[in-house]
């Protein structure tokens, strides 16, 4: 019979040519750098990462996700069934029912995908991706129809050649989208490289519940060591499989402020570009959305081929790189677990420590940080100043405090000040034991690090790792998500763990154990708006709401909150790189927060006032999280008896 | 007319005496002043005017001005004092940059110095290029005035102006040498002269006491204090300019003539700056708009009009009015601007801080309690569009007057 | 002004550059002019052309310079508070140099601004101040252009070679990467050492903050002096024209304008 001889030397031929196809894309991703992996364990681990990580992100859109799982599980089961049924003729009634069951589910999954490619959404790549659900229905029908026989349900023979002709071209479609085609660069690449990418991520603390956001450290004492990624190869190779596993969703195109706002960027298309530069060739056969204002065909690379040309048009342009406001919504929204904000970094770096090309007041403000350990190139010594009435305990005097607060940067930001002054009030009114560092502080090294600028990053961290081992406390807070982030997740690399909170975690602790007396926020409607380094970066979502919650705000919820909230487009050194778009991003987030109709948006990070507040008004007014609190403090005995002795002694 | 006071008791009597025909003209209009008690004291008559319809009104807007004219005479020019050094002791040599042709504030600081250091027995002898209009060098303390009007001198010519310094110098063998330390000039010429003397000079000096001079050193971070050396280049405000003498301004001859050599360094005229394209930080008058200029053509226009280098606030760049290199500000270019004409621009922290430099401020703004208007010299609250077309308006009838004048 | 058609790679230009200091917190850095002087010598040169310190070569700020594209760096050995000078002028009358570049002057030490009008004085060269741009060069004639105060411009026609100092007019500096000062070269040399007299008998203090001028009072009697001292201060709010004619506004603005004198 027919189908009995040609139906396992499709399959066979199909898995060997997968099999080469296999080896041949391993091959292009060695090509990256070595990188460290746990290589078996790391293959034990996937199926639970496949399975639960993963299915995790995929499961915000319920639709797909079910959809997934019966494509995918039908797919997997049937192809291992059709291997041993038509394969290896095995032709027992009860794999042959249960491989109807497979494809059958794998019918019914890959209908839904249809439907859903019917009229797709902006941000679903076409070209092949169209095709796939159609090999996905050949595959599955005419595997059922071909299997029908095995279960009993037909005779053997039944439909003649004609049928068995029509089958195997149907079975033949499939295999090769499906196996081969999985090697071989088409749609169905992402399961095979997807699988691989989650057994050997290069962040394995991201599974199981983990969170892995600070950004890997440069070596910097070895000279061999490239500065960044030139080249695509100058990637790890864990990093090039990463790009490959990339299934084409458009969720972080989706959820990029920076494409919204009309600059140069689509994370979607920079991993694909990355693809292009890892095999060769140029983007003309890229199906999705360009970069705003960027025609397709127009680029091209090749694994040894520098990704960015300074003068001419390479892979990728460098205002595409420097678009980003590393918010990490692309990365959260990833279902693949792909680490775009790394890559950008990554290709930063190369431009700054070797082309000494950071765009616009980048260069000045990464000098500023070597002369004077802040960006805005003010005097050292003044600090200090916006405390100068504060009376502020010096950790040089005591030594030892509880508390270390790490003012920031935004010591030397008049709008900042009024925060900072704002926690200082609640700190004392609370009796915190607390002190800052005053002039040993130095610039976290967050905005060197996020342009690109490993270098003055290290050095900085360093030099505060350095200052920090002078003192003994048990908590770092700061008004800053961005130092906290660093100071959190970055420093460790560099000898530097501590406990570090943001400073609505802390508030949030100092009022669950009563330490602070509030009376209720009067009036105003509030809305909160989750910064980036905090939410995202950090996971807090809670504290700052139950904060706001316990001085009797509600918040109004805007439609993008929590670990969806828009960036405002100060992270990542944007402000500073300024790549033009449409519009700007502070305003779009300005429109979201307007819906909801709050006069006060409440905040907790000084890039996020600085850029809401750019906003031209009419608009909400914006208060940190320390000032809202402040307000409500109710004065407490601890001023009385200084007031007391005060009149007493007059 | 000295200014000692003297009594009219005539006119003392009119003011007395309401019914005199002269008394109100004799009234003094000063509404308000100190008495000797250090208490405020109102003339409640003194103040408003008689109206149209014959009754007494008083503008509180603040725009009405006393009309009363003190009772004076007209001033005299007042004669100050003669300065006269018959046969100086030594010299004094200055070379004053002469910014279109007439001495400049610095220039004046530093005659003001030479003169601390000619004391009574030196000449302040001024060194003068090519031609020039000023007229008060007397005022300005010049006691002699050396003055070179060769042709050779005119335009950028500093290697035949050091040739003839060094002429000057052999003949006068001055006890100093006095040049403004400025990029108009005397800094250059300062320094040619001091490599050409092999003398030392002391550099951005703002103070010369008792021998010594003090004067800026590095980035600025550091003061030199040294004996005073023969050559200075001193900064502006150096010494207090002269106020309380004239000199005589004798003009003196060099003995012999100078025949300067051929000069390596040809100048090739000034080469047209467009306004625009001057980088803002440098500009000396800046027309920047904001958020509240609604038409930015007629805003270009009126930036070619006033001759002013355009700049812009931030919400201005962001919305793309114009480019970002125009962003005026902490965050985008710190300006230097002498004047600073600012077109419907509110006037947050980061532009304040950006303007902080500037020394007049003007505000053109709906909203009169901006923060802008707290900030300026001069606000004109209304339409931005009406007051520029008026400002074009005014300045075009300027010109064309201006030609008419000439003609 | 149209690009030279000119190729000047060929030219023979010579940076010379001093450790800066920044101007707020003071810390060692590259000078802003010095390193003025060398972008403008890049763009003329590109990376043919020399860098020179006369100073300590260990000085880490020196890397600035390597940073932005510079493969090597000659050090001429010199003690701190030496006077460079003769170190220079004999490494450059070593060097057929058709044009030295320097900043205006020093952020460190005294600052006088002397040493490009010594040098020049030295070799018997011409000097141009305040170079912004060379047009172009022909037949050993280069056609410059001259910075002047508030973004004006001269043009000047200056024989080869000459000596050249450039002051913030000059195109701003490239950016220092890491990669290049870490690669870079310092190649040193020792020198002549001559001490510099300057210091014998002069000396560095803090800057004493200059007060700004006040009005002078010149009251002659007591009760001008009283007035003038219990007068308001100057500032705090300037005139506000309020609901009036556009054209009276304009007026005002004219006349602040005429008194300033920025209308031409």
């Amino acid at each position: 019979m027919m189908l009995n001889t040609v139906l396992p030397i499709l399959l066979f031929a199909a898995l060997a040519l997968a099999v080469i196809g296999a080896m041949k894309r391993f091959a292009m991703w060695r090509r990256g750098r070595a990188a460290q992996v746990d290589w078996i364990g790391g293959l034990l681990a996937m199926p639970r990462r496949y399975m639960v990580d993963l299915h995790h992100v995929v499961a915000r859109d319920k639709y797909i996700a079910n959809t997934h799982v019966a494509t995918a599980g039908g797919f997997v089961l049937a192809a291992v069934l059709a291997i041993l049924v038509h394969g290896l003729g095995l032709h027992n009634r009860i794999l042959g029912f249960t491989l109807l069951v497979a494809t059958g589910l794998m019918f019914v999954g890959a209908l839904f995908v249809a439907k859903r490619r019917l009229n797709p959404p902006a941000r679903l790549s076409k070209g092949p991706w169209m095709r796939l659900p159609k090999s996905l229905l050949a595959f599955s029908a005419s595997l059922f129809i071909a299997t029908l026989p095995v279960a009993g349900i037909l005779p053997a023979g039944f439909g003649g050649w004609l049928l068995a002709a029509i089958l195997l071209l149907g079975i033949a479609w499939g295999v090769s989208e499906l196996f081969f085609g999985m090697t071989w660069g088409g749609p169905m690449k992402h399961a095979f490289a997807g699988a691989l990418h989650l057994a050997w991520h290069r962040r394995a603390e991201r599974f199981g519940g983990g969170r892995s956001t600070g950004l890997k450290a440069l070596d910097l004492d070895d000279p061999q060591t490239p500065l960044g990624v030139e080249k695509p190869k100058d990637f790890t190779w864990n990093q090039l499989l990463g790009f490959d596993a990339c299934v084409q969703c458009g969720k972080c195109e989706a959820a990029c402020p920076a494409f919204a706002a009309g600059q140069p960027l689509n994370p979607k298309k920079l991993i694909q570009d990355m693809v292009v530069g890892l095999a060769g060739g140029t983007d003309a056969k890229f199906a999705g959305s360009p970069y705003p204002g960027k025609k397709i065909g127009e680029h091209s690379g090749a694994p040894h081929l520098p990704i960015v040309s300074l003068d001419g048009k390479a892979l990728v342009d460098a205002e595409t790189l420097w678009s980003c406001t590393t918010c990490r919504a692309c990365v959260e929204e990833c279902p693949m677990m792909i680490e775009h904000v790394d890559a950008i970094v990554d290709m930063r770096r190369h431009l700054t420590l070797e082309k000494g090309a950071t765009p616009n007041k980048g260069a000045e403000v990464l000098e500023n940080l070597i002369a004077t350990d802040n960006p805005g190139g003010f005097a050292p010594g003044g600090r200090l100043n916006w405390a100068a009435d504060l009376d502020l305990p010096l950790m040089r005097d005591k030594q030892e405090a509880d508390v270390l607060f790490w003012v920031g940067d935004g010591a030397f930001d008049m709008r900042n000040q009024r925060t900072l002054r704002a926690l200082v009030k609640v700190l004392k009114a609370a009796n915190v034991d607390f002190a800052v560092l005053g002039l040993e502080e130095r610039d976290s090294g967050d905005v060197a690090r996020r342009l690109g600028d490993e270098a003055t990053f290290q050095q900085l961290a360093k030099r505060n790792i350095s200052t920090l081992a002078q003192y003994r406390f048990n908590t770092i807070v700061s008004a800053d998500p961005h130092s906290f982030h660093v100071l959190k997740n970055e420093y460790g690399a560099f000898g530097g763990d501590y406990s570090v909170l943001h400073h609505s975690t802390y508030i949030d602790q100092l009022i669950s154990s009563g330490k602070l007396n509030l009376s209720q926020h009067q009036g105003a409607s509030v809305t909160y708006h989750d910064p980036c380094y905090l939410g995202r970066y950090n996971g807090e979502y809670e504290a700052p709401r139950s904060v706001l919650k316990a001085i009797g705000i509600e918040v109004k919820e805007m439609q993008r909150s929590g670990f969806r909230s828009r960036c405002c487009g100060g992270g990542g050194g944007a402000p500073i790189t300024d790549i033009p778009g449409k519009q700007r991003i502070p305003d779009m987030r300005m429109v979201d927060i307007k819906e909801t109709g709050a006069e006060i948006v409440a905040v907790g990070c000084p890039q996020c006032t600085a850029m809401l507040e750019g906003v031209v008004e009419p608009r909400p007014q914006i208060k940190d999280i320390a000032e809202l609190v402040a307000e409500a403090l109710v004065e407490t005995t601890a001023t009385r008896p200084a007031q007391r002795e005060a009149v007493e002694a007059v | 007319m000295s200014d000692i006071i003297r009594r009219d008791p005539r006119a003392e009597w009119i003011a007395r005496n309401r019914l005199h025909p002269l008394h109100s003209s004799m009234q003094s209009s000063v509404t308000r002043w100190l008495s000797a008690a250090g208490v405020t004291r109102k003339n409640p008559h003194a103040v408003g005017f008689i109206g149209p319809n014959g009754i007494k009104r008083i503008d509180r807007s603040g725009a009405q001005q006393s009309s009363g004219s003190k009772r004076s005479s007209p001033t005299a020019e007042k004669q100050l004092p003669l300065h006269i050094v018959e046969q100086p002791a030594f010299h004094i040599c200055v070379v004053p940059d002469m910014v279109g042709g007439r001495l400049s504030s610095h220039d004046k600081d530093l005659l003001g110095l030479a003169h601390k250091l000619a004391g009574t027995e030196g000449a302040v002898v001024a060194v003068v290029f090519a031609e020039h209009k000023e007229n008060g060098f007397d005022t300005a303390g010049v006691d002699r005035i050396l003055h070179f009007t060769d042709a050779v001198f005119d335009g950028y010519s500093p290697e035949q102006r050091v040739q003839a310094l060094v002429r000057v110098e052999n003949q006068l063998e001055p006890r100093h040498w006095l040049l403004p330390d400025s990029r108009n000039g005397g800094g250059e010429l300062g320094r040619r002269l001091a490599a050409s003397l092999s003398e030392r000079p002391a550099t951005r000096v703002w103070q010369v006491a008792d021998e010594q001079s003090i004067g800026r050193a590095g980035a600025g971070q550091q003061d030199l204090h040294r004996p005073a050396p023969r050559l200075i280049l001193a900064s502006a405000e150096c010494a207090e300019p002269i106020s309380e003498t004239r000199h005589q301004a004798q003009p003196m001859q060099l003995q012999d003539a100078i025949n300067p050599s051929r000069s390596r360094i040809k100048d090739l005229g000034a080469v047209a700056v467009d306004p625009a394209l001057i980088p803002m930080a440098e500009a000396e008058f800046i027309l920047s708009g904001g958020n509240g200029v609604s038409d930015w053509s007629l805003f270009h226009q009126a930036a070619e009009t006033l001759g002013a280098t355009e700049g812009a606030s931030r919400v201005a760049v962001d919305d793309g009015f114009m480019p970002r290199n125009r962003q005026v500000g902490a965050t985008g270019t710190w300006v230097t601007a002498r004047v600073y004409l600012a077109v419907g621009i509110s006037g947050a922290i980061q532009h304040l801080q950006g303007i902080g430099a500037c020394d007049k401020v003007i505000a053109v703004n709906m909203d009169a309690n901006c923060d802008m208007v707290k900030r300026a010299d001069l606000s004109v609250i209304g339409d931005s569009a009406a007051i520029l077309q008026a400002l074009i308006a005014r300045i075009d009838a300027h010109r064309q007057g201006g030609i008419r004048d000439a003609a | 002004m149209q690009p030279s058609p000119m190729d000047t790679t060929a030219l023979n230009v010579v940076a010379l550059v001093s450790i800066g200091a920044h101007p707020t917190s003071g810390r060692p850095r590259r000078a802003e002019q010095d390193a003025r002087a060398v972008e403008l010598g890049l763009r003329l040169a590109g990376e043919a052309m020399q860098v020179v310190h006369a100073g300590d070569a260990r000085q880490e700020a020196l890397r600035g310079y390597l940073g932005m594209g510079i493969k090597q760096l000659h050090v001429l050995e010199q003690p701190a508070q030496a006077d460079v000078l003769h170190a220079l002028s004999d490494y450059l009358l070593d060097s057929d140099a058709q044009l030295i570049l320097t900043g205006s002057q020093a952020e460190t030490g005294e600052g006088s601004g002397m040493l490009p009008y010594l040098l020049a004085e030295q070799l018997g060269w011409p000097i141009v101040v305040g170079l912004a741009e060379v047009e172009r060069i022909d037949h050993g004639i280069a056609h410059v252009l001259q910075a002047l105060p508030r973004g004006q411009r001269r043009r000047l026609q200056v024989q080869m070679p000459f000596i050249a100092s450039v002051d913030n007019a000059a195109p701003l500096a490239r950016q220092s990467a890491f990669g290049p000062a870490r690669r870079g070269e310092l190649t040193v040399t020792a020198a002549n050492v001559c001490p510099d007299q300057l210091f014998k008998e002069g000396q560095l203090q803090p800057a004493r903050p200059r007060p700004k001028r006040l009005k002078v009072i010149k009251a002659k009697t007591g009760a001008e002096r009283m007035k003038a001292a219990t007068a308001k201060a100057s500032g705090g709010g300037g005139q506000v024209l309020k609901d009036c004619s556009p054209t009276e506004g304009a007026e005002a603005i004219f006349k602040l304008l005429m008194d300033e004198g920025v209308l031409r």
